[in-house]
């Protein structure tokens, strides 16, 4: 999907028609992350119901008019767990993101320009971080920081910090060796202009993909987390531990496990396709 | 191997023949109600992987699952009569302060090495599970009390010699912790014992192979011919081999057993009973008679040291709605500290009726007033009380859950902590982190409620010279029942002496009873006889599977 | 070229040596520890005094920098100590833990990578713009699963409602499907993603229209030269991958029941089981040494080819 927007930009067959339903996506994707956003400022303006507290007798129903996505175990309505989880899972993407993010791409990029023995020792430092195996990693930071959502955003981030910088590296060093940056320099550029004009405007676009990408994975790390037993202690609802809590019960109750995972998909392909579109614009 | 080619046979005919054999299997399973049929393997799922098969260490229910197939033991508790009936042992004598114990051995027993299961053998058990061994790691079993030496009467003689009175050893020798192994096995050490095909017993099944941590086969021992002397059946087992698979996920346990995968799953959920009983499989569930599913308090922690505070959360507590919400019928509500199928149980649910308005008036007479979040404080400090949950126990997540909600609603907040098994294990001896734990034991005699509250033992209340170097609770009057109970050797006054422990705990609002645990288990419609004893724990010895 | 090499050989064993120091450091950050969780354990009925004892046995009460030397020193002569909560040695452990996740793992690592191209390819090259939009959406799709979800998913689909492939006792091949689908597809999904992009930004550099003006087909020109461009941010991710495959297979083994290495480390952490986190930490890192050590010695020459295509030389 990241290469819709190129396509119509770049490809003039594809007619007024098609850029239509391609914006169409887009108004989808930013409405599905405003409704989000909305729950997690809100959440009490879109359901009656207490994300956390059950209704005793009320347990394990069915999606019916009064429940649209069912009860869970002690009687607690799915989907006002869902919109009062979207605060802990939004602000845990973003914060995972973040750490991953700002901590990798400032290695990858001082790495990539400086070069030389300062890129060896960065490089070498991010290998260790890479050569701990990830989830490993993840749990053993969670043992050490804590359980909570945002110990557990952090872990998932910390993880990422590696695979950003090698990341941006490649992409500087790709970008430092096309004509016309070597031409910038060549030209009597500063180092810092040129890589603040040229470098990293160029290099920042593979790695936002990836970013987007982490945004989503982020919300499925934690899910992960969740189904291993690391995740946010209950009764907080949050998505990606509503999916691992929920799978115990899939052979009595599908929609426990079902809807969340939904709304975690709708989520993931929205900021992505948002994400792809904020690309293409300066 | 002969058991999974018969298996995937059974799999492949099955779906392509079902409906031509429907009615002649149904016709032939009829017939074969009266007369089980032998041969046939057993699949059987269980949750998590045995640990180590020290007999002793049988209290983890995975690990008794496989130590009841491949071990006997002494005597037999009968499940409905709770009394000791021969099984190794073909009579006993015991005098009359419950010192010396001793048992004539059944003759001819051998272990599955081919060694004779006599005096020597069982003395070298006892002596192993009554004073543990530093050298090798042996811990010492929690059900044998008092234990001093054994003596070699003759070869089918063995006395045991106790420094006190030890009412409950004959028990003991019943329970599954007891299981007789061959006295090689024992001069390994402690750790290696993790490793099934080491477990060399005299059981009606034999350790065939495994894969650790992920597959157990047993093959059954032909020349078996010891069972219980009072079951119906003897001599060899009617099953060819079982299979043991772990299977962590509770919906791909059930999912395979509804598919037609397994034959028998453990630790089926109770919302998913349902389901199976739907397409007319089994659910099977046995109590484990002792201890309750309870609520235990730490009193070291300042917030819960009040008894007031401990009777309040105590009248806050609705058992009845935590058991109709996330609970069946197969698990009673709790209506003492041991389980009403346990012996010396009292009833005592006058002491745990729910009432809001009584927990609330005693809060306040401890001098904990709401706040403004609704949380009640009292000198600045709220009222904000932590557990872990309990991976073993059903449900405990959902049940702590139900519970916070309940104690909301007198002002009292309880975190429920989600950890991994190391800080937990390590948070639980910390009374200030955990002032509230989930703790049950499993066994059919008054010295449960020793194994669960004495320092030495569980010390589920975490007092003075327990497992809590910090300590400085210890109740004193509770520890002297709890010997006494272990001590006294006139039966009526033991179980009066483990009625008087139960009020007393009860009274101090040390414990608050939820439900009685029970082992529930499911089984497709062909398999028959799967036997329980005492304490929930499977034996597959009777079990038959009718042809499909 | 034989300096690079040695100088690499070189850095690699400072990254070793560097992951064992923080792992090591790590696990002793843990707020417990193996000897406590498995003996403390109310069941066992040890007193204060005997965990001590056992302690001294295992040799977990010498002072940290002592047990820094003796455990590396042991890791030298290859030998990782023992497991308390398994109560084996770690390398009997590995041995049989290790070769069903290489198995599992090369095969999803197969499997992604000729999923993610076949995807890429379609995606690039499919005749309707709908059709190629709906491909190259796939890889967002594929990837907003949770593995465990998608496996306990195909287990409910694949085995217990159409009852293709059993779960409970399946032959050898039959074991490895929904596993190895498991692991492969979430992996698929960014390599797909990274292909789709690197083709398409590709296939508008003037180049290939040169070569396409020189009679060259479009899948001629996209095989020949989008795939070695792409290959570079493939490559560079290789070993993030790596990391993802554990990561995957600790997930796939817990929903399959199967034995393997991701079971071995989730279960030690979950028990603090330090000598087995401390082996898998290296055999890890050496894993990842040696693939990136691959990776940094070819990707020059794809660079470097890369920088002379044959099209533009034109």
């Amino acid at each position: 999907m990241s290469n819709l927007d190129l396509f119509t930009t770049r490809r003039p067959e594809l007619g007024l028609s098609k850029l239509r339903q391609l914006d169409v996506t887009l108004v989808l994707s930013w409405a599905v992350v405003a409704i989000a956003v909305a729950w997690a400022v809100a959440p009490g303006l879109f359901t009656p119901h207490s994300g956390t507290v059950g209704i005793a007798g009320n347990q394990l129903r069915a999606p019916d008019a009064t429940h649209w996505f069912g009860t869970d175990e002690i009687g607690r309505d799915v989907l006002a767990r869902i919109i009062y989880g979207a605060i802990n899972s939004l602000s845990g993407a973003v914060v995972a993101v973040v750490v991953g993010f700002i901590g990798g791409t400032s290695l990858g990029l001082i790495a990539g320009s400086v070069g030389g023995r300062l890129d060896t020792i960065i490089m070498r430092i991010v290998d260790v971080l890479l050569s701990v195996p990830g989830l490993l990693f993840q749990l053993s930071l969670i043992i050490i920081l804590g359980f909570g959502t945002v110990n557990v955003a952090i872990a998932v981030g910390t993880t990422t910090v590696a695979g950003f910088a090698r990341l941006m590296r490649s992409e500087v060093i790709r970008v430092r060796r096309a004509d016309y940056v070597e031409a910038a320099f060549g030209s009597g550029g500063r180092f810092g202009a040129v890589l603040w004009r040229h470098v990293l405007p160029n290099s920042l676009g593979t790695v936002i993909a990836f970013a987007a990408l982490q945004f989503g994975s982020a919300i499925l790390a934690i899910s992960t987390l969740g189904f291993l037993g690391y995740g946010a202690p209950p009764p907080t609802p949050e998505w990606g531990l509503l999916i691992a809590e929920g799978r115990n019960y899939l052979t009595t109750a599908w929609w426990m496990t079902t809807f969340p995972g939904v709304i975690v998909i709708l989520i993931v392909l929205a900021t992505n396709r948002i994400s792809q579109s904020l690309r293409r614009t300066p | 191997m002969s058991l999974i080619s018969s298996s995937a046979l059974r799999r492949t005919v099955q779906p392509t023949l079902a409906a031509v054999l429907l009615t002649s299997v149904s016709a032939m399973a009829v017939i074969a109600q009266d007369q089980p049929v032998t041969g046939g393997t057993l699949v059987y799922l269980e949750q998590q992987a045995h640990t180590n098969l020290y007999p002793p260490a049988g209290g983890f229910y995975p690990n008794s699952g496989i130590l009841n197939q491949i071990t006997d033991k002494l005597t037999w508790q009968n499940p409905e009569t709770l009394q000791n009936e021969p099984w190794l042992a073909a009579s006993w004598e015991i005098n009359t302060d419950a010192t010396e114990y001793t048992f004539k051995l059944r003759p001819g027993v051998t272990f599955s090495d081919g060694t004779p299961l006599d005096a020597a053998a069982v003395a070298k058990n006892f002596d192993v599970f009554g004073l543990g061994n530093k050298e090798l790691g042996y811990p010492v079993a929690e059900a044998i009390n008092n234990y001093d030496h054994s003596e070699v009467i003759d070869p089918q003689t063995v006395k045991f010699v106790f420094k006190a009175p030890a009412p409950g050893f004959l028990q003991a020798t019943s329970v599954i912790g007891s299981g007789i192994v061959a006295p090689s096995v024992l001069e390994q050490p402690y750790a290696e014992l993790g490793d099934a095909t080491k477990i060399i017993g005299s059981g009606a099944f034999v350790v065939d192979s495994e894969v650790l941590g992920q597959s157990l086969n047993l093959k059954v021992r032909e020349d078996y011919a010891w069972g219980p002397a009072n079951i119906e059946h003897q001599g060899r087992a009617y099953l060819d081999a079982i299979q043991y698979i772990v299977t962590p996920e509770d919906s791909v346990r059930i999912g395979a057993l509804l598919a037609g995968q397994a034959d028998v799953i453990r630790q089926i959920q109770a919302y998913d009973e349902g389901q199976v009983e739907a397409q007319s499989y089994s659910v099977l569930s046995a109590p484990t008679r002792g201890v309750n599913n309870n609520a235990v308090f730490r009193p070291d922690n300042p917030l819960v040291a009040d008894i007031k505070v401990r009777q309040a959360l105590t009248a806050a507590t609705n058992s009845a709605e935590i058991v109709q919400t996330i609970f069946s019928s197969h698990y009673p509500q709790a209506t003492s500290v041991i389980a009403s199928t346990a012996a010396g149980y009292v009833d005592l649910s006058d002491k745990l009726v729910f009432d809001l308005e009584k927990a609330k008036a005693l809060l306040d007479e401890a001098g904990w007033v709401p706040g403004a979040d609704g949380v009640r404080e009292k000198d600045g400090v709220k009222l904000e009380l932590s557990v872990y949950e309990s991976l073993p126990q059903p449900q405990s997540r959902a049940t702590f859950q139900l519970l916070s909600q309940q104690w909301a609603q007198v002002g009292v907040k309880l975190n429920v902590l989600a950890g991994d098994a190391g800080s937990a294990a390590v948070d639980r001896l910390d009374p200030l982190k955990t002032p509230v734990v989930s703790a049950m034991v499993g066994r059919a005699d008054p010295d449960v409620i020793k194994s669960n509250f004495y320092p030495s033992n569980r010390d589920a209340l975490l007092q003075k010279g327990g497992l809590n170097p910090n300590a400085t609770f210890e109740d004193a009057k509770l520890n002297d029942l709890l010997l006494a109970i272990a001590s006294e050797p006139d039966n009526a006054k033991r179980l009066e002496l483990a009625g008087e422990a139960q009020v007393y705990i009860l009274d101090q609002a040390y414990v608050i009873p939820i439900f009685e645990e029970p082992q529930v288990f499911a089984a497709a419609p062909y398999v028959h006889d799967v036997s329980f004893d005492a304490v929930a724990r499977p034996s597959f010895y009777n079990t038959w599977l009718s042809p499909r | 070229m034989t300096r690079l090499l040695v100088s690499r050989i070189g850095q690699a064993a400072v990254v070793l040596l560097l992951a064992f120091t923080a792992s090591f450091l790590l696990l002793q950050a843990l707020p417990g520890d193996a000897i406590l969780i498995k003996y403390q354990n109310p069941e066992m009925g040890l007193t204060p005094e005997q965990i001590a004892e056992i302690r001294v046995l295992y040799g977990a009460d010498a002072p940290i920098w002592a047990q820094y030397g003796n455990t590396l020193w042991n890791f030298l002569q290859g030998s990782f100590g023992y497991s308390v909560q398994a109560g084996v040695p770690v390398n009997a452990l590995l041995a049989t833990n290790l070769p069903p996740t290489l198995r599992l793992a090369s095969l999803g690592l197969v499997f992604a990578v000729l999923i993610a191209g076949v995807l890429a390819f379609a995606a690039t090259l499919a005749p309707f713009a709908w059709l190629r939009n709906l491909l190259q959406s796939l890889p967002a799709l594929m990837i907003s699963v949770p593995v465990f979800w998608l496996g306990i998913m195909l287990i409910q689909i694949f085995s217990f409602r159409l009852r293709l492939v059993p779960i409970i006792n399946p032959s050898e091949f039959q074991a490895l499907i929904l596993p190895v689908a498991t692991l492969a597809l979430p992996i698929a999904a960014p390599l797909a993603q990274i292909l789709i992009r690197s083709l398409d930004e590709v296939q508008t550099q003037p180049f290939v229209s040169v070569a396409r003006a020189k009679g060259a087909s479009r899948p001629w020109v996209l095989w020949h030269h989008v795939l070695r461009n792409a290959l570079l941010p493939v490559l560079t991710i290789a070993g993030v991958l790596f990391g993802e495959l554990l990561a995957g297979a600790v997930v796939t083994e817990t929903v399959f029941g199967i034995n393997g290495l991701g079971r071995v480390t989730e279960q030690a952490v979950s028990y603090q089981d330090t000598a087995v986190l401390q082996a898998i930490v290296i055999l890890a890192a050496v894993g990842f040494v040696l693939i990136n050590l691959v990776v940094d010695l070819v990707a020059p020459l794809i660079d470097a080819r890369l920088k002379n295509p044959v099209g533009a030389s034109a």
